[in-house]
């Protein structure tokens, strides 16, 4: 189930989204009126089901028609095999940043890596590797680049 | 007598997989490089299953008109059930397999090792050859154990996605990994509980049935999880007593994309439409098997990996049978 954390910064409403977004889930209730912008972090979204796809651009939707801006920041990597799935999930929104999955050559661990998109593309799908925090081994990025980098080229 | 298993293709890829299918079956094979010599033995012989290279349109097309002629397409010597139409692109690149009359198998080829896809997917046709394709065991290496879990509630599949997912976690599955298996459950329980249901007409009874109402699932209703980790493969089956599940729809969902195309919001139906296609796409396989008004077990395999871009490039199949 998810919950929502909202804050008021000067013009924009930050929404922090935690949980799993499935069949509960009502942004209506949760988020309320579109506001004139708002910035949507989806850090902790670890799982969103069809359900919940579906919810989510009904409301986003809603939301950009009305008018509202809408950013999507430090999208989990949940989030972002939906922007990559579904050409209209972000709904007209920007996204400004994702997590990217790298995985430790040595002792198999997960990790992610925050980056800009815009900073994505001009990597042109050449990732770096990451230092493993657990091990201090060579963690390299663990997905298939045209597909998870797939949405910086529409 | 052993049953015969009949490869058309020139590919030794092919070849491999099909040996490897047939060891596990239990079956013989016979390899032909056209659709004509393979129409001639069907029409002659008796062939319990067929997996068909139809890379193209052409090739298609060359063995639809050849069973058409051999022996008609919609014979008693052979059915759909029967055909594994074997594949390079994913499935949304091939309509004409999809909208086929003999459609009953998908194969992706992306063996990696075939003789091992082989060996995986012979439990699928060995299965297949049965009287009913009913059952998780006879689709995971022998003597591994099954867990079934029977919801007796709607609102309890959250709980019982939740526990798959930690299961799989203890089991030394990346967590990321365990998302998209449990993702997968949570699609085929939700298809069990509020899509199965249908009344005496057929009519769906739930499908505009908002998804987050609790349902009793008892009688007819009742929808039980079958859970089985074999150490490499992990499969889950979800399944419901209305045997309502409709091969054409069935595969306009898995096949859809929205990568280009916008997805529209439907409110008339209370799902999604995009729950399989989006297994399927993340590296998940799917077995369908449904007796008409009786039974449909859906059943997703993944096979464990150590990272996720190999998961998410596995070996992947669309199996149906449908029993009438």
């Amino acid at each position: 189930m998810v919950n929502v954390v909202k804050e008021q910064k000067g013009n924009a409403l930050h929404v922090r989204l935690s949980g799993s977004i499935e069949e509960s889930v009502n942004f209506d209730q949760l988020i309320g009126p579109a506001p004139a912008e708002m910035i949507i972090n989806c850090k902790e979204v670890p799982r969103i089901n069809s359900v919940g796809v579906k919810a989510w651009i009904k409301y986003f939707q809603a939301a950009q028609s009305k008018g509202s801006k809408l950013t999507f920041i430090e999208c989990s990597t949940a989030i972002v095999e939906q922007i990559n799935l579904i050409s209209n999930f972000t709904c007209g929104g920007r996204i400004e940043s994702i997590y990217v999955p790298f995985s430790c050559t040595g002792c198999k661990s997960e990790l992610v890596g925050l980056f800009k998109a815009e900073d994505l593309k001009k990597l042109n799908n050449q990732i770096p590797d990451l230092k493993c925090t657990k091990c201090g081994g060579k963690a390299i990025f663990d997905d298939i680049p045209e597909e998870y980098f797939a949405f910086l080229g529409r | 007598m052993s049953r015969t298993l009949l490869l058309i293709s020139r590919r030794p890829e092919d070849q491999a997989f099909a040996q490897a299918v047939a060891v596990t079956a239990e079956m013989s094979l016979r390899v032909v490089a056209e659709p004509r010599e393979a129409a001639a033995l069907i029409a002659q012989e008796d062939i319990s299953a067929i997996l068909a290279d139809t890379s193209t349109a052409e090739q298609y097309q060359a063995l639809e008109v050849a069973i058409q002629e051999a022996v008609g397409l919609f014979s008693d010597r052979i059915n759909a059930n029967a055909f594994h139409f074997l594949r390079s692109d994913d499935l949304e690149k091939v309509q004409y397999l999809v909208q086929s009359p003999l459609f009953g198998h998908f194969i992706l080829r992306n063996y990696g090792d075939p003789a091992a896809a082989g060996e995986n997917y012979g439990r699928v046709v060995r299965a297949t050859l049965a009287e009913r394709a009913f059952g998780l065991a006879g689709l995971i290496r022998d003597g591994t154990k099954v867990q079934v879990v029977k919801l007796s509630n709607s609102n309890q599949t959250q709980q019982a996605v939740e526990a798959v997912k930690n299961y799989l976690i203890a089991a030394k599955f990346q967590t990321r990994l365990a998302t998209v298996v449990a993702n997968a459950v949570d699609e085929l329980l939700m298809n069990a509980i509020f899509d199965a249901p249908i009344d005496s007409l057929g009519k769906a009874i739930l499908s505009a049935t908002p998804r987050s109402t609790p349902i009793d699932l008892a009688h007819q209703h009742e929808v039980e999880m079958h859970v089985a980790y074999d150490g490499k493969y992990v499969a889950v089956t979800a399944c419901d007593l209305f045997g309502s599940l409709d091969k054409v729809k069935l595969m306009s969902h898995i096949s859809k994309i929205y990568t280009e195309e916008e997805y529209k919001v439907r409110t008339s139906v209370a799902g999604a439409g995009i729950g399989l296609a989006t297994v399927f796409r993340s590296g998940g396989s799917f077995f369908f098997v449904s007796e008409s008004r009786v039974r449909t077990e859906v059943t997703v395999f993944f096979q464990r990996t150590d990272n996720f871009r190999e998961f998410k490039d596995q070996f992947r199949f669309i199996s149906t049978q449908f029993y009438f």
